[in-house]
């Protein structure tokens, strides 16, 4: 009999594919079921990945190991980063896909990949009890069965599709929902909530009156995402124009049609991709709205219409996008709708989105109230490898806020009670000025060769390169402006500075009124680095001050979070604790805070007072209280 | 990972019932004992048996416990049922006479009955810690204990009124919008959400003009909680001694002690116009006969460099006009032509001077008016008796440099600044994520507060 598999992953979405292929990676057997092959890795919405916020997630998701940006460099049809003229920090590098040779390259890694086995099946229920889940049910009988089962089910728990009037049972277009896993969940004891997210309409490409539109093309040199790909190109441009008021209007005349203003739509929909019903109503004196018009591939005529996410009937459908500017005579390809669907309440999940309480289930993705992709990803490789590390008693891959964008999002989700669909947003972080996609891969990509995820060959490459930027930036700091040398009165000329008084170059550099930008590419050192570099090392003098205060809090956050829990504490409780929680302290004995916080049944309440009393222990004793070594 | 609800939980203290000596020790016409906590009820029906636990805010005549074999004593109590108290727990204060012998017995009963001894200011600290108060009008209590002034009272009540901390707060919402706006331009660029610069700015200034208008209370507010320091300078025998006793016999002494500061000047407390004043008497230099004058004069300007104000008296006698020339060193003065009534045809003529009779008071109505105001003049502006003592002064002149260093073109930059400005004026309030300056704050209460 073969040897049971160490992960059963229920979904091929974003989640699903890189929970697989990192536990496979590990050397894990894993199984994925999915409803159809041909669907695996699905861009249900936008063509487009990364961008601000997400584009932090992939690069990181890139550094640790993961698939997403590499598949994104090969399937990519235009790139550009977001935000390239300010600091580094919030740069936002974008590639847009062809949707379909995604979907193919991400099916070929799973077929290829040796201990995966890709199943076609519907999964309708769980098999399990007394804290632990055997496997899963498949519709055709079959059972399934592993040491562990991952959950990235996406929207297709009790999925209801909206367009206006027509309501149809459906996960996503032209795909059924699933039924039967939802109720085993809320079985389990877990609560369920009901969310809702839109698509807008696809337009047949050669119907759009391109005269009318602004073409937007990609980044000049335009930059790989991923440490795997050496060069990408742009192929495709795209489109913008903008509603005119008379859009504002017809919305507003039909809002009592759309599902959502109806009321036949419960879910709550995400606050920052609104659909068009949302901005008119939300903005009401924003007489236009920018549309953006992307292809969806290369061997497609499907364009996606971004900004125009709506589930208000057909016939309003093709009335707005009449009366925009191009698009009189496009045709319709496929209309816009709404999905509404299952997600289970993310606090109910550990840091490891193991759910509490259960020694072997986890969760990852849109099932757990996120919306993107990315988001998707990166919760999907931490759920699969932690699977894996787990099952092998080994610690596990658990990532702060304060060391990466992946951090941010974990603790957000099983810490803060979100009831809309969660985004990553920059806003969310506090360290944001530490986590840029700059530094991702000095943060994380050392853990992606501990994984055995990452090649050390690749890892030393890159090495070699942050290290010359280091040496760069070290030189900045000392050397003297040379105010004889031709440079310098050149620099004279470009910004207008004064050199007389003997200053560094880094000193220069961070001048409040100084434009950095065109003074680096002259200055000694710099000069030869990439214009990427370049950039980064700027960005990093001038965050400077910023900067250390973020590392000083950063540590202060890591050795609180390593501190020991005094013995008295574990057996005595503190007042404030409940019962229950004290109980578990006293059962478990977590030998330090971050133990603690693992913990089925920990609420992040009983973290914060447990926190307060360890750091107010720690001031009476003098101690540090830090593990030995 | 400490948030401000687990330090709130710290700052409780715990589940424990505290008990305290609420008025001066010492003998006294009454006293009253405090006791706040879960089991104060308890506590109560066990330390007073007849006493109704839910007559919240009423006064009832009832007999004390004491034990030890002393006799029942009686007393009126008043129980506090929470959140209706001034911890927001369940209080009760029990008035007795106030002997220190019945209090202590009271206290030890207390004790006896499950209570703990307060800490200095744990009372106030729990009522900062269940929402009665912040951290600003919790020490906006401590300074209404101990006001002497009527300046100093004023200043206390308003903060404990909460205006100071509304203002702030004010301050940190309007930022706060202009975090948010700030982030949103920064993530939803893409989508083209954009806020204007000009918008921001405007934004950005506006709460930037809240801050230093607090900010510019500051020297009121050390002048009127430390004193202002009033030296009295002038050659040998032109008065000062007989400034001195008079200003002290006039205006109300304050008799609380505080340390001279130097040993060579004789010292003293007055309330002039409200402030509290320190009178400095540099007549208290005795020039020997056989020390040299220049020592004299070295040690007279010793002390004019630690004044805030000067009063120069000149003796008329020694010449009718007012000396020319002389530098006050940057200080506000004011001068006094003496013994006037020695010499007849004594003009003031200058602006800073008066003319005046130290022995019979003639133009003595005169020379306090103008000392009056220069006292109001050396306080400054209050704005409203807002004024900010040095631990607000450091959090809003942190926020106020963070919202200088603004520059909207580097957006990413801009937020850190406006969110470190965000949490500057939080401490201000009591956001105060740091236990050392919540226990500085709380360890000038006294117990019992």
């Amino acid at each position: 009999m073969a040897p049971q598999p160490d992960l059963v992953v229920v979904g091929a979405g974003h989640a699903g594919c890189e929970a697989a292929l990192g536990a496979a990676r590990m050397g894990a057997r894993v199984v994925v079921v999915t409803l159809r092959r041909d669907t695996v890795a699905q861009m249900p919405c936008n063509p487009a990945m990364g961008g601000i916020g997400k584009g932090h997630l992939m690069a990181e998701i890139d550094a640790l190991g993961g698939v997403q940006a590499w598949a994104a460099d090969r399937a990519g049809l235009q790139f550009r980063v977001l935000n390239r003229s300010r600091g580094a920090a919030v740069w936002g590098p974008r590639v847009q896909c062809d949707k379909a040779r995604y979907s193919l390259l991400m099916l070929r890694l799973l077929e290829r990949a040796r201990n995966i086995s890709l199943i076609e099946g519907e999964a309708v229920g769980l098999i399990g009890g007394g804290g632990r889940i055997e496997g899963l049910r498949l519709g055709d009988g079959r059972r399934v069965t592993g040491r562990a089962v991952l959950l990235t089910t996406g929207t297709f728990l009790g999925g209801l599709l909206h367009t206006g009037d027509e309501r149809r049972d459906g996960g996503r277009f032209g795909e059924p929902a699933s039924h039967g896993l939802g109720r085993d969940l809320a079985g389990l004891g877990l609560e369920l909530r009901r969310y809702k997210t839109g698509t807008p309409p696809r337009l047949h490409r050669d119907s759009l009156d391109y005269a009318r539109l602004r073409e937007q093309r990609g980044d000049e040199s335009p930059l790989p995402f991923s440490w795997r790909t050496r060069e990408v190109r742009n192929r495709v441009s795209c489109w913008v124009t903008r509603t005119p008021p008379l859009v504002r209007t017809i919305v507003n005349e039909n809002l009592d049609r759309s599902p959502l203003y109806s009321g036949r739509i419960a879910g709550t929909g995400p606050r920052y991709c609104p659909s068009i019903e949302d901005k008119v109503v939300r903005f009401p004196d924003h007489e236009e709205h920018t549309v953006f018009l992307e292809p969806e591939g290369l061997t497609t005529p499907s364009v996606y219409v971004n900004g125009l996410s709506t589930s208000l009937p057909r016939d309003v459908q093709e009335r707005i996008v009449h009366a925009v500017p191009g698009l009189e005579r496009a045709c319709f390809l496929r209309h816009g709708y709404a999905v509404e669907y299952d997600v289970v309440a993310a606090v109910q999940v550990g840091r490891t989105l193991r759910v509490r309480g259960l020694d072997n289930l986890y969760l990852a993705g849109q099932v757990l109230g996120t919306s993107g992709y990315e988001e998707a990803a990166a919760q999907g490789l931490l759920a699969g490898v932690n699977a894996i590390l787990e099952g092998r008693s080994r610690e596990p891959l658990c990532l702060g806020r304060e060391e990466a964008y992946i951090g941010v999002l974990i603790d957000d989700l099983i810490t803060r009670d979100h009831r809309e669909p969660y985004r990553m947003m920059t806003s969310r972080a506090e360290h944001r000025l530490l986590l840029g996609v700059d530094s991702a891969r000095e943060r994380l990509m050392a853990r992606g060769v501990a994984l055995g995820l990452v090649p050390e060959r690749a890892f030393h490459v890159e090495r070699r390169r942050w290290k010359a930027r280091d040496r760069v930036a070290a030189a900045l700091e000392s050397e003297r402006v040379n105010s004889d040398n031709e440079t310098a009165a050149a620099l004279l000329d470009l910004a207008g500075v004064d050199l007389r008084r003997a200053t560094t170059w880094a000193a220069l550099l961070r001048r409040p009124d100084l434009e950095a930008g065109a003074v680096a590419a002259r200055i000694p050192g710099l000069a030869e680095l990439s214009d990427e570099d370049r950039s980064v090392v700027v960005s990093r003098l001038r965050y400077a001050g910023y900067l250390e205060r973020h590392q000083r809090e950063r540590e202060r956050v890591r050795r609180l979070r390593a501190r020991r829990i005094p013995e008295t504490l574990l057996a005595g409780g503190a007042p404030g604790l409940s019962r229950e929680v004290a109980e578990l302290l006293a059962h478990h004995q977590p030998a330090t805070l971050a133990d603690a916080e693992q913990l089925p049944g920990m609420t992040p309440a009983a973290m914060a007072i447990l926190a307060g009393r360890v750091a107010s222990e720690g001031r009476k004793t003098g101690a540090g209280g830090d593990p030995g070594g | 990972m400490a948030s401000s609800s687990a330090l709130s939980f710290d700052l409780a203290g715990g589940a424990d019932t505290i008990v305290a000596l609420a008025t001066p020790a010492g003998h006294g016409a009454l006293a009253v004992v405090r006791l706040s906590g879960a089991d104060t009820l308890k506590i109560a029906t066990g330390l007073c048996p007849g006493l109704d636990p839910t007559a919240s805010w009423k006064a009832q005549l009832t007999q004390v416990q004491c034990g030890d074999g002393l006799p029942d004593e009686r007393a009126v109590a008043i129980v506090y049922e929470g959140p209706r108290s001034y911890t927001g727990e369940d209080m009760l204060e029990i008035t007795v006479h106030g002997s220190p012998a019945l209090t202590q017995a009271v206290i030890g009963a207390c004790v006896g009955l499950g209570c703990r001894p307060a800490r200095p200011g744990e009372f106030t600290r729990r009522a900062v810690a269940n929402g009665k108060m912040d951290v600003a009008q919790a020490e906006g209590v401590a300074e209404l204990i101990a006001a002497e002034t009527a300046w100093q009272l004023r200043v206390a009540q308003t903060q404990v009124r909460g205006e100071l901390s509304a203002r702030v707060a004010a301050a940190r919402r309007l930022l706060i919008g202009l975090l948010a706006r700030i982030e949103g331009e920064l993530d939803l660029a893409a989508q083209g959400v954009a806020a204007g610069a000009g918008e921001l700015a405007a934004e950005r200034g506006k709460a930037l003009a809240e801050v230093e208008g607090l900010l510019a209370t500051s020297r009121a507010g050390e002048r009127i909680r430390d004193g202002l320091r009033l030296v009295i300078l002038g050659a040998p025998n032109s008065g000062k001694s007989t400034l001195f006793n008079r200003l002290l016999r006039r205006q109300r002494a304050i008799v609380s002690a505080h340390p001279g500061t130097t040993r060579d000047v004789l010292e003293a407390e007055v309330e002039i116009g409200g402030v509290r004043v320190v009178l400095a008497d540099t007549a208290g230099l005795r020039e020997s006969p056989d020390k040299v004058e220049q020592e004299g004069v070295r040690r007279a300007e010793a002390a004019a460099a630690t004044a805030d104000a000067i009063v120069l008296l000149h003796d008329a006698t020694v010449s009718v006009s007012p000396p020319a020339g002389w530098d006050p060193g940057g200080r506000p003065w004011l001068g006094v032509l003496t013994k006037t009534d020695l010499v007849a045809g004594v003009v003031a003529g200058d602006e800073e001077w008066v003319a005046a009779s130290l022995l019979t008071g003639d133009g003595w109505g005169a020379f306090e008016e103008r000392l009056h105001a220069l006292v109001s003049q050396e306080i400054g502006e209050t704005d409203g008796a807002v004024a900010v003592n040095r631990r607000h002064a450091v959090g809003l002149a942190a926020a106020r440099d963070e919202l200088l260093a603004v520059r909207f073109g580097e957006p990413e930059v801009a937020a850190e600044c406006v969110r470190a400005a965000i949490q500057h004026l939080g401490e201000v309030i009591g956001d105060v994520s740091s236990d050392e300056v919540l226990d500085a704050v709380f360890a000038r209460f006294c117990v019992g507060k």
